[in-house]
């Protein structure tokens, strides 16, 4: 059973307030949550480093959550940081076929379809985001993602550079 | 017990190592921040004179145009920062554009002022424009305290753009702590003397 958003809400009140079984719970359902946020976004084998990651950076930062506010935006505003961060570590994995069993999770409801990752590529040019789907997401070569899109091999690598600035820096948008 | 998540990580690390915390709140420490913006006013004031139309009890149109726009800089700018320090998809800050916009006209009106023969500026001495400089950056410097603790608590996910605006709101709070003392009325001072003050360092560890 998956938490909803107000019960998760509480638990992240409580486990501000030292509530170690609410953390507990919290971050198993975090967990969850994150492992279906970035599924399909980046390469499956990364997908457990990341949400890893990205547990820490909510344990280091939990006084940064407004409890006035919904949970799930600031567990996305981390998350994406995280996502961007690893996408600008200049990594090289094997192309693997993505978890789609994991991505049809359902987790895109109202909320999730405004915080999702789509949502923040949606904000690229096509070309950037193109580049980035194909090179940083799905593992091809630059040559191949120039094959793809239509790009020189120079281009995709500009659009990678400027599309990865510009993720950056719309972190928080819907 | 090891509490392993669906990835295999183990969170019981995690949860061994919470301590409740308090959550950073914007309006406290911007408050903070103009408090300081106060009390850098009250220091000012043991060394220099408040400004004469203030004295007299009827400040001038530029004075109350220039410290309220400092005022909207520092204020809003300052708030917008504060809130970057807890994330949110979605959450709208974007105050600072609009106080930016606003104190954009000096700089644009201190352009036009010099085009129709404004000599203030090349005749204001070096040591009022230090003089300027310096109560004002020190002023601004200590206003950036608050803020700077306050995003180290946080997580801006901007970083770059935490660390200039804060240096644009101290810049603004400095520079309106000074312009309770500075003499001048100047569009073309005020235009291109205030645009240096906003320039404070980036913020440590940012």
């Amino acid at each position: 059973m998956k938490a909803g958003e107000e019960s998760l809400r509480t638990l992240m009140i409580r486990a501000q307030k030292g509530d170690k079984r609410a953390y507990t719970v919290l971050l198993e359902e975090s967990s969850r949550w994150l492992s279906r946020f970035f599924a399909q976004k980046i390469a499956a084998d990364v997908v457990d480093d990341l949400v890893q990651d990205t547990l820490i950076s909510v344990h280091r930062k939990l006084a940064s959550y407004d409890n006035s506010r919904p949970f799930l935006p600031w567990l996305a505003a981390i998350a994406r940081y995280r996502w961007v961060d690893r996408l600008r570590q200049t990594y090289k994995h094997e192309a693997k076929a993505l978890d789609f069993d994991i991505a049809q999770d359902g987790h895109e409801d109202v909320v999730g379809a405004k915080i999702s990752i789509d949502r923040l590529l949606a904000h690229l040019p096509d070309g950037q985001a193109e580049a980035i789907q194909y090179v940083k997401i799905q593992g091809l070569s630059i040559a191949e993602a120039g094959a793809k899109t239509g790009q020189s091999e120079s281009l995709v690598k500009v659009n990678i550079h400027r599309g990865l600035k510009k993720l950056a820096a719309l972190i928080e948008s819907e | 017990m090891n509490i392993m998540t669906n990835t295999g990580f183990e969170i019981s690390a995690l949860v061994d190592d919470l301590r409740p915390v308090k959550p950073v709140r914007a309006l406290p420490a911007l408050l903070w921040a103009l408090a300081i913006a106060v009390a850098g006013i009250a220091a000012i004031s043991l060394l220099r004179d408040f400004r004469v139309d203030l004295l007299a009890g009827q400040p001038t149109a530029m004075f109350l145009m220039r410290s309220g726009i400092l005022a909207l800089l520092g204020g809003a700018t300052g708030y917008s920062v504060l809130t970057m320090a807890q994330p949110s998809v979605g959450k709208q800050n974007g105050g600072w554009i609009i106080a930016i916009a606003f104190a954009a006209l000096f700089p644009l009106g201190g352009i036009i002022a010099l085009m129709t023969g404004d000599t203030t500026l090349s005749n204001a001495s070096n040591a009022s424009v230090f003089r300027c400089l310096g109560f004002s950056g020190i002023t601004g410097f200590a206003t950036a305290i608050p803020m700077v603790l306050a995003l180290r608590r946080g997580a801006p996910t901007n970083t770059k753009r935490a660390g200039w605006l804060t240096g644009l709101a101290a810049g603004g709070m400095g520079a309106f702590a000074y312009s309770f003392f500075c003499p001048f009325d100047s569009l073309a001072y005020t235009g291109f003397g205030s645009r240096w003050l906003w320039r404070l360092p980036p913020l440590p560890g940012g």
